[in-house]
C-alpha cells in the first residue's frame, strides 16, 4: 500500500496513524504540498483529479478522503468500526474549522479565522460533554468500549487545535481521551502531537 | 557600534513562490513583494520601492539603508549540492526567540525524540563559543550530539558534529556532519522575518548533499524538525527575548544562546527582546 | 490576603476536580492572570506550580511526569515535589544549585476538587456540603460577570440550588474567561446535571 503524504497535514496523519495502530506497513511517498504545491502538478492530479491529500494506492485501487481509506484500512478488523456516522461527520466539521484555522495560521490559507475559530469551539463543547457523559459510564473514547475509526478520524484536528490559536487548556475530558489515544500501542506521533515522555524510564 | 534595526537584510519571499504581488509586515510595518516579468520588487506601504537582494533563493530587502551586502555562505555556491527551499511557517514567537531555538541542541532528545536525539544520550559536552568582531558574528564550534536519525541522508545513529553561526541578528546558519561526504558539511539555514514583535515568518533553506532523496523528502524532513519546534516557541514566557541576566537560568549547553544575547545587547538590536527581567 | 476580586477574596481557588488530573498527568490553568501547572504525581500527590520553567521560560504545563518529579517538556530539566530542579539532562553529572526551583503555591485536595491559595492563608477550604463533584466548563465571561448575571456575590462558591442542588466553584480566568467546576447532589444522575450546566452555560453567555 502506498500512501501519497505531506508531512504536516492532519488528514494524511489520521492514515498514517490508523496503519500504525493496525500494525499494517504502508509506503510513504513524500508530496511537495508546500511550498511546491505539488499535489495539483500534472503527475498527481492523474492520480486523484481532485488534486488533494492523502491519496491511498492499493494495488488498483485508489482511494482519496480519509475517511474512506479509515474505512478500507479496517475492513477486516470490525473491532474498529462501531457507529461511526455521527463523529466521522464531526470529524468532517472539525477539518473545515480547526483544521483550516491551523493552515491559516500557519501557511497563510485565504480562511475566515474568526469564524472558523468561533466554530471549533462550539465543536469542542460539544466534544467535551459526549466524552464526559463517556465518562460517567466508565468509558474513555467515542463510540463504545474500546477505540474505533471514530476516534481517530476527529483526534488529529483536535489534538491540533492550538496551532491554529484555539486552546485545549480547558477540556478535561477530551485531554484524557487525547491522552489515551497517545498511550494506545503503536501509537506514532506527528509536529503538534507529542508522544508521551512519561511512557519512557529516563536513564 | 548600534545600528538601526531598519538597516539590515530580511528574508521576505520564496523566489520560486512569488507570482504578482502579496503584502506582508516587516518590523511591523506594510510591505508589499511581488513580481513583474522577470523582476522581482519590494515596496513600502507608500509605493517606494526598497533595495532588494536574491540569494538562497529568497529575495531580501532592507526598509533601512543597508550597512553592507548581505552575509555569504560559500558552501552554497559548491556545485554538487541540492538547493533546497523548505517554504515558509508563520509562527506566533518573538523572531529573536526563533533563532535562539535552532542554536540550540539541549532539546533535541525531548523535542526531536529519536530523530536528532534520545534519551539516555542526553550530555552536551563542551564547546566553543565566540563573538567574532571582524565579521560581526557569533560562532559555536566543535558542538557534537549523538543522533539517531541525523538527517534523511543517514542510515542509522551518529554522532553528529555542528558548528552554528548567527549571521545577522535574525538569520542563524548550522553546519553539520554529511553523513554521505565525511569531510563536507551540510549547511541549514533558518531566515527569520520578523513580522512585528511577537510574530514572526521562519524562512528555512538547506544546502545539502544528498543524491538519494526526492526534494519533497527533504523538504517534509526539515519541515516535520521545524514544526516540532514550533509548539515550544509558542508556549514560551515572557514572549519577547530576555536579554538581562536573572529571568531565566542558562547552563554550559546554553553557551550559544548566551552568547547571542549578550551580541544582540551590544549591536543594540532589541527589536523583539525585552531588558528589563519582568 | 486571598485573591483579590471586586467585591471580595477568595483565600482558595478551586482549579479543577480531582477525577480530571489523573496519576501521572499535568494541566494549565490560569488563575487571575497566573498561570498554573497543576500536576498529580505518580503516588497521588497534587502540586499547583507557576506555570513557566526557570531555564527558558516554558510552560511547564506541557512537561512530564515521572515518579514523583516533573520534567519540562523543552530541556527535560526536572523538579521534584519541593519545585526544586533535580536534573538538568545536558548535563547528567551536575547537581543543580538550589536557586533553580519552579514557583510553587499551596495546594490542598478537599471534597474531589483540588485547590490552590496564590497567597499564604490560614483560611478553611470552602465548604461543599454533601455534594458530589459533576464537571468543569469553560465559560467565556469574566468570573464577575457570572456572579452578577447570577445575582449573587463573587466568592469561591456560588450556590445554585434548584433540582440538582448545583453549586459552582468559580475559577477566575482572565477578562473574559472562566472556569466554572460544578457539584451536584449525589442522588441526581450525573449526565442530567451536566446538561443542565450546558444550558446555564448558553443561559449566561447569550447576549443581553
Amino acid at each position: 500500500m502506498i500512501l501519497y503524504d505531506y508531512v504536516l497535514s492532519a488528514s494524511c496523519y489520521k492514515v498514517r496513524l490508523m496503519a500504525a495502530l493496525l500494525g499494517q506497513p504502508l509506503t510513504l511517498r513524500a508530496v511537495n504540498f508546500h511550498p511546491a504545491r505539488e499535489h495539483k502538478s500534472p503527475a498527481m492530479l492523474t492520480l486523484n483529479p481532485n488534486g488533494t491529500l492523502p491519496v491511498l494506492q492499493d494495488g488498483d485501487a485508489i482511494l482519496t478522503e480519509s475517511v474512506d481509506i479509515l474505512r478500507y484500512l479496517t475492513a477486516d478488523v470490525p473491532a474498529w468500526r462501531g457507529e461511526d456516522d455521527r463523529w466521522l461527520a464531526l470529524a468532517a466539521d472539525l477539518n473545515n474549522s480547526l483544521g483550516m484555522a491551523r493552515l491559516h495560521d500557519i501557511l497563510q490559507f485565504d480562511v475566515d479565522i474568526d469564524a472558523a475559530r468561533a466554530a471549533g469551539v462550539k465543536q469542542l463543547r460539544k466534544l467535551e460533554a459526549h466524552l464526559t457523559d463517556q465518562r460517567f459510564d466508565g468509558r474513555i473514547f467515542l463510540a463504545g468500549d474500546r477505540p474505533t475509526i471514530a476516534d481517530i478520524a476527529c483526534f488529529p484536528n483536535t489534538a491540533l487545535a492550538p496551532d491554529g490559536g484555539v486552546s485545549l487548556d480547558t477540556y478535561p475530558s477530551i485531554r484524557l481521551w487525547m491522552r489515551a489515544i497517545r498511550s494506545l500501542p503503536g501509537f506514532i506521533e506527528m509536529p503538534g502531537i507529542h508522544r508521551l515522555h512519561e511512557l519512557e524510564v529516563a536513564q | 557600534m548600534s545600528q538601526s534595526i531598519n538597516d539590515y537584510w530580511y528574508p521576505v519571499g520564496l523566489l520560486s513562490g512569488i507570482d504578482a504581488s502579496r503584502g506582508t509586515l516587516l518590523l511591523g510595518v506594510d510591505i508589499t513583494v511581488g513580481r513583474t516579468g522577470g523582476a522581482f520588487w519590494v515596496k513600502d506601504a507608500a509605493g517606494n520601492a526598497l533595495p532588494t537582494v536574491k540569494r538562497f533563493g529568497h529575495l531580501w530587502t532592507c526598509p533601512g539603508t543597508p550597512s553592507g551586502d548581505l552575509f555569504t555562505i560559500p558552501e552554497a555556491d559548491t556545485p554538487g549540492r541540492q538547493l533546497v527551499d523548505v517554504g515558509s511557517v508563520r509562527v506566533k514567537c518573538s523572531p529573536l526567540r526563533a533563532v535562539e531555538n535552532f542554536l540550540n541542541i539541549a532539546h533535541f532528545p525531548f523535542v526531536h525524540t529519536d530523530i536528532l536525539g534520545a534519551e539516555p544520550h542526553t550530555e552536551v559536552e563542551r564547546y566553543n563559543v565566540d563573538i567574532r568582531e571582524e565579521v560581526n558574528e557569533v560562532w559555536a564550534t566543535k558542538v557534537k550530539f549523538f543522533q539517531p536519525q541525523a538527517a534523511k541522508s543517514a542510515e542509522g545513529g551518529i554522532t553528529t558534529e555542528y558548528m552554528y553561526r548567527v549571521a545577522s541578528p535574525t538569520c542563524a546558519v548550522l553546519y553539520k556532519t554529511c553523513p554521505p561526504r565525511p569531510g563536507e558539511w551540510d549547511v541549514i539555514t533558518l531566515f527569520v522575518q520578523p513580522l512585528n514583535e511577537e510574530w514572526c515568518e521562519v524562512w528555512p533553506w538547506m544546502a545539502l548533499y544528498d543524491d538519494d532523496s526526492t526534494m519533497a523528502e527533504m523538504v517534509s524532513f526539515q519541515q516535520l524538525i521545524f514544526m516540532q519546534d514550533r509548539s515550544i516557541l509558542e508556549n514560551q514566557i515572557p514572549t519577547k527575548l530576555p536579554l538581562d541576566p536573572g529571568m531565566e537560568a542558562p547552563t554550559q549547553a546554553d553557551l550559544t544562546s548566551v552568547a547571542y544575547r549578550r551580541w544582540l545587547k551590544k549591536i543594540g538590536y532589541f527589536y523583539g527582546a525585552q531588558l528589563v527581567a519582568a | 490576603m486571598g485573591v483579590g476580586i471586586d467585591g471580595g477574596f477568595m483565600d482558595w481557588v478551586a482549579v479543577g476536580l480531582c477525577a480530571d488530573v489523573p496519576v501521572r498527568t499535568v494541566v494549565p490553568r490560569r488563575v487571575m492572570n497566573t498561570g498554573l501547572a497543576i500536576w498529580c504525581s505518580t503516588a497521588g500527590v497534587f502540586h499547583a506550580w507557576g506555570d513557566r520553567c526557570p531555564h527558558r521560560g516554558m510552560r511547564l504545563s506541557h512537561g512530564f511526569v515521572r515518579g514523583e518529579t516533573l520534567s519540562c517538556i523543552y530541556h527535560g530539566w526536572t523538579y521534584d515535589r519541593d519545585g526544586a530542579c533535580v536534573s538538568i539532562p545536558a548535563h547528567p553529572d551536575l547537581v543543580p544549585p538550589k536557586s533553580i526551583c519552579a514557583a510553587h503555591y499551596d495546594c490542598k485536595v478537599e471534597g474531589e476538587t483540588i485547590w490552590v491559595a496564590l497567597q499564604l492563608t490560614q483560611a478553611p477550604v470552602p465548604d461543599l456540603g454533601a455534594r458530589r463533584a459533576i464537571r468543569s466548563l469553560d465559560v467565556a465571561l469574566s468570573a464577575e460577570t457570572v456572579a452578577a448575571k447570577l445575582d449573587q456575590p463573587l466568592t469561591s462558591v456560588i450556590t445554585i440550588g434548584g433540582l440538582h442542588d448545583i453549586a459552582l466553584a468559580i475559577q477566575p480566568g482572565t477578562d473574559t474567561d472562566c472556569l466554572l467546576h460544578a457539584f451536584a447532589a449525589p442522588d441526581q444522575d450525573r449526565k442530567a446535571v451536566s446538561q443542565a450546566l450546558e444550558y446555564l452555560r448558553n443561559e449566561l453567555e447569550a447576549a443581553e
